[in-house]
């Protein structure tokens, strides 16, 4: 019977605390680069040429204004969602609901959007601050049945994710539903003039990504500066040590979830008042996953968080463009991805047991 | 209410949790070797799509569970070699594993068949409907436990089964010293590690075979994310049992009750809502399963 604690224990085990070495980055151009390479292969099983099929891709990431724009549009979701989960890993908290919060997040700052009489800036603030508070509080329920009642939080937030999903299309089809003509399952479309404006045209970048980039300047200083990124480190890293320490353990791991639900729910507030004016139930595709993988693959990092955001976004943007272009199905670039992320948890042990065959070798010569 | 409650309501709550009741099984297994295994919602998915492609390139479901079974082997396998093997972490092996799946068999969706969104045609199999002789014209208990799907059986004669193996043969002793004392099985002279590549593998095979049973069982049809989370049910079923078969047995039971009171609910309340309910009740029996756990232990005095 312990056995079940223990393995409820491992998961609070999980400590985020390596740090990105020079060893690391090569592996990861390493995992890259054969990721690549199984999708190559894919290709050509398929009848592909995987040489024309990755030009297309790189192309339709980068290759005109307007690609560069939506690329730039989905680093900003990716690395949002990802340094979110970064906030609660540290803390070693998991925070795998930010879907349910970010789908939270949006409904709410869709209804303070289209609902609220004031001028254009207030209803912006107001309903970031709305989105925030959405997911901040949705976040606290998993949390506090974590830091209180040790409730596992990976299991609880992962169902919290369907049930937000499914109260939010409740809304949309229901109460909420917009009665204009030809949306089906939408609310009302939210003030025009507090809407963000489109920085290149006819692409998804707009001035959103400069609240993302003062959201992501404040996370970055909160984890790598501040005095409460460096309690929730030790935190994460050892908090009985921590506890010694004086610091409320609980608390903080309670906080770390709060903010990392709040990010949540400003990702859901850029993407309705960037991209679709109003609540729509396809907000977001499982968009917290992939900043999660990002987050996981970076250790949490906040500054590789950012970076590997954009290499990521650049596939996933190109993969589409490239189903269009070379007829390859984009989710390869899934396959890709995950690929990359099972050679880099697998790093440390590939690389202990490579190192093992090596000494076992040279003892071999010796003798 | 006498629409709502009738014996079709518990022939839909036994269709409904079988999925969830042999996902809940395999998952017991790797949680007694301590694997906290998140990975099983993919291998479910992979499974189902197998099942389907099996099925329908041999025109039999015997191929379709034999498909579902081997990839389940090969994801046991994978997920031994990665999280055993190269010591990663189980939780990111888990999630990355569940977004392999989703990409995965939706690109074999693509180029194998085609076709977008979901896949059902003719040439697909069904698991066969097992009549028991004798029983069938019991009234409500023939209509309950008579006629279901193969792997319905399957399921119900794992609980028993593989409640004696874990409680009461060595193999399963072994098994749970992996988990609970892996250094007193290792001076035994018996490799932890091999019990965990059972326990992986088993948990694979029958992760798939879950799957299978949501393709090939009554829909006849593979459509993107069928899974939709019953996985992580499963998960949740198997703390709330403690990963006592019989006890994880009930909790699916549980889920499968509610799931299939909603969907009959749908002509009072909006589907939404009662979409949403199993998974609410999942998270309140995960608190309260945990609250139980921290009473007894109180009331134990340790």
């Amino acid at each position: 019977m312990t056995g079940f604690w223990q393995a409820l224990r491992a998961l609070a085990r999980l400590k985020p605390n390596q740090r990105l070495t020079r060893d690391y980055l090569a592996s990861l151009a390493l995992a890259v680069l054969l990721a690549f390479a199984v999708g190559a292969a894919v290709m050509l099983l398929c009848g592909h040429d995987p040489l024309a099929s990755y030009a297309a891709l790189f192309d339709g990431a980068l290759g005109r204004p307007r690609a560069i724009g939506n690329t730039l549009a989905k680093t900003v979701t990716l690395c949002l969602t990802g340094l979110a989960m970064s906030l609660a890993a540290k803390a070693g908290v998991f925070n795998v609901g930010g879907e349910g919060q970010l789908y939270l997040g949006a409904m709410a700052a869709a209804v303070v959007g289209a609902r609220l009489d004031a001028s254009a800036w207030v209803v912006t603030l107001a309903s970031l601050a709305a989105a925030m508070l959405a997911g901040g509080l949705y976040a606290f329920l998993p949390g506090v049945m974590k830091v209180r009642w040790k409730v596992d939080e990976v299991i609880t937030t992962i169902m919290l994710n369907s049930v937000a999903i499914y109260f939010c299309s409740y809304l949309a089809n229901g109460p909420l539903k917009t009665a204009e003509r030809g949306i089906a399952t939408g609310t009302d479309s939210i003030l025009p003039q507090a809407a963000f404006s489109s920085l290149i045209p006819l692409s998804n970048l707009t001035t959103a990504v400069f609240y993302a980039a003062a959201a992501a300047l404040v996370i970055w200083y909160l984890m790598s500066r501040s005095r409460v990124g460096f309690e929730m480190k030790l935190t994460g890293e050892n908090d009985r040590f921590a506890r010694y320490g004086g610091i409320s353990t609980g608390r903080l791991m309670l906080w770390a979830m709060v903010m990392s639900g709040a990010v949540c729910g400003l990702v859901g507030m850029l993407e309705i008042f960037g991209l679709h004016k109003r609540f729509l139930t396809t907000v977001s595709s499982e968009f917290y996953f992939d900043g999660m993988l990002v987050a996981m693959i970076m250790r949490y990092q906040p500054l590789g968080v950012i970076l590997m955001s954009f290499f990521f976004a650049a596939l996933d943007i190109g993969g589409k463009s490239m189903e269009l272009s070379a007829g390859v199905s984009s989710e390869l670039i899934l396959i890709v991805q995950s690929i990359i992320i099972f050679f880099m948890a697998a790093e440390g042990g590939v690389r202990k047991a490579l190192g093992e065959r090596a000494l076992r070798r040279a003892g071999r010569r010796r003798a | 209410m006498g629409e709502i409650f009738n014996v079709l309501l518990l022939q839909n709550t036994l269709r409904t949790a079988t999925p969830v009741v042999l996902a809940a099984l395999g998952c017991l297994l790797t949680q007694h070797v301590n694997i906290t295994n998140i990975g099983i919602e993919g291998m479910m998915l992979i499974g189902s799509f197998f099942a389907v492609l099996g099925s329908y390139l041999f025109s039999s479901w015997a191929a379709g569970l034999a498909f579902a079974m081997g990839a389940g082997l090969l994801l046991g396998l994978m997920y031994y070699v990665l999280v055993i093997r190269f010591q990663s972490d189980e939780f990111i092996i888990g999630v990355a594993l569940n977004i392999f799946a989703g990409g995965l068999t939706v690109f074999l969706l693509r180029t194998l068949f085609g076709v977008r969104g979901s896949f059902s045609g003719p040439g697909i199999d069904p698991l066969p409907q097992i009549v028991l002789p004798g029983l069938e014209a019991v009234p409500v208990l023939g209509d309950l436990l008579s006629g279901n799907t193969l792997l319905v059986y399957v399921s119900w004669l794992l609980v028993p089964l593989l409640w004696a193996f874990i409680y009461r043969t060595p193999a399963g002793f072994h098994l749970r010293a992996a988990g609970e004392y892996p250094d007193a099985l290792t001076a035994c002279g018996k490799s932890p590690d091999r019990m965990k590549c059972l326990a992986s593998v088993g948990c694979g095979i029958l992760s798939a075979l879950a799957g299978a049973h949501l393709s090939l069982g009554y829909l006849l049809m593979f459509s993107e994310n069928m899974s939709a989370s019953r996985g992580y049910v499963a998960f949740a079923c198997v703390i709330f049992g403690r990963g006592n078969p019989p006890l994880v047995f009930l909790a699916a039971l549980l889920f499968g009750f509610i799931s299939a009171l909603g969907l009959r609910m749908q002509r009072y309340v909006p589907s939404d809502i009662t979409a949403m309910a199993p998974y609410a009740v999942t998270v309140v029996m995960m608190a309260v399963t945990v609250l139980w756990g921290r009473r007894r232990k109180a009331s134990k005095g340790c």
